[in-house]
């Protein structure tokens, strides 16, 4: 997707975008598909880019997602709101972290212990 | 390929098992508060719920049916090790032993060992290097091999008895996945991206953070 169609988009459909790729990553990360889900990361992070961009930060437009049925969306989601909401997306990142269900534990269990740290700067 | 959500379901498994079993029964798979957990709330950019949506469990067709585990063994080795991985965890959380999965699942008898020691409690260090490697095992290198022998680290340092432990090889699997996988941790770059160049304590500290994050090494 160009970096044109993401600053025509509306706040909601940004949301909807984030969503189904990291519903993609779900996927790849279920089967081991690495290459697809490095290059989702791509396309994440270009949406989470246009949120930041967008006047008064509107990754906050991503909260909702940290209680999204799907695991994936809510660790993403929750590593997006780290400084807008982090109460809650720690509170995500420790669930996920605790059913010890991979790859998302894995990464959720990462963040937090790079949190602790120092390690990690969200931004 | 067939597309999964939270939930798996073993066919015609044993008592106590019969009944379907799900992947993840975890309560905040759900909105919380909402006792309609088919449905989120999205917001607009001001926090204000714009619309009510069905649940997507992660399947192209919205879907509350948990997958079944196949019968036949999947044609690539990446959908084999996602099935038994995800075989091995709900075996695991329903006391089914893998033995009696592979019953169930002919093609998955060669992985029987390995899906059962999938279910092993994190250790301590010491647990894992003094272990003897045994079916559904792997000694694994906590500096990678292939990157240290890369950069020109000794075969002595690279296979040391400080560098080996011996861990349940579908957790092998999960860490040489991770490995590869670009991540917030590491300024979404790689784990392997970036360790290249830096020093052996470097290394070390990030494979035994590996070990910990998959659940092999007692944090």
């Amino acid at each position: 997707m160009s970096p044109q169609l993401l600053k025509d988009m509306p706040v909601v459909e940004l949301v909807d975008q984030f969503t189904e790729i990291t519903l993609r990553q779900y996927d790849a990360a279920l089967f081991g598909n690495i290459t697809k889900y490095n290059s989702l990361v791509d396309q994440m992070l270009a949406v989470a880019d246009e949120l930041k961009s967008r006047p008064g930060d509107q990754r906050s437009a991503l909260v909702p997602l940290l209680v999204h049925p799907n695991r994936q969306v809510r660790l993403m989601a929750a590593e997006f709101t780290l400084t807008l909401a982090p109460v809650a997306s720690r509170q995500t990142l420790q669930e996920l972290s605790d059913a010890k269900v991979y790859p998302q534990s894995a990464y959720a269990m990462g963040t937090l212990r790079a949190l602790e740290r120092g390690d990690r700067k969200p931004s | 390929m067939a597309r999964r959500g939270d939930a798996l379901r073993i066919r015609d498994a044993p008592a106590p098992a019969r009944a379907e079993v799900r992947l993840q029964p975890r309560p905040a798979a759900r909105p919380r508060g909402n006792p309609d957990g088919g449905q989120w709330t999205e917001t607009d950019a001001n926090g204000n719920p714009v619309a009510q949506r069905r649940v997507r469990l992660a399947g192209d067709v919205p879907t509350n049916d948990p997958p079944e585990v196949p019968k036949e063994r999947p044609k690539t080795s990446s959908e084999r090790v996602g099935w038994l991985k995800a075989t091995a965890r709900t075996a695991a959380e329903q006391g089914i032993a893998a033995v009696e999965v592979a019953k169930l699942y002919p093609w998955m008898a060669y992985y029987a060992a390995g899906m059962q020691s999938y279910s092993d409690p994190p250790r301590s260090l010491d647990e894992l290097r003094s272990a003897t490697p045994g079916p559904g095992y792997d000694i694994h290198h906590i500096v990678e091999q292939g990157q240290a022998e890369d950069e020109g680290y000794p075969r002595e340092a690279i296979d040391s008895p400080d560098n080996l432990v011996v861990i349940p090889r579908m957790k092998h699997w999960e860490i040489n996945q991770w490995y590869q996988t670009r991540s917030p941790e590491f300024g979404w770059q790689t784990p392997r991206d970036y360790l290249e160049g830096r020093n052996w304590a470097v290394k070390r500290s990030v494979g035994l953070e590996a070990l910990k994050i998959v659940g092999v090494l007692k944090p």
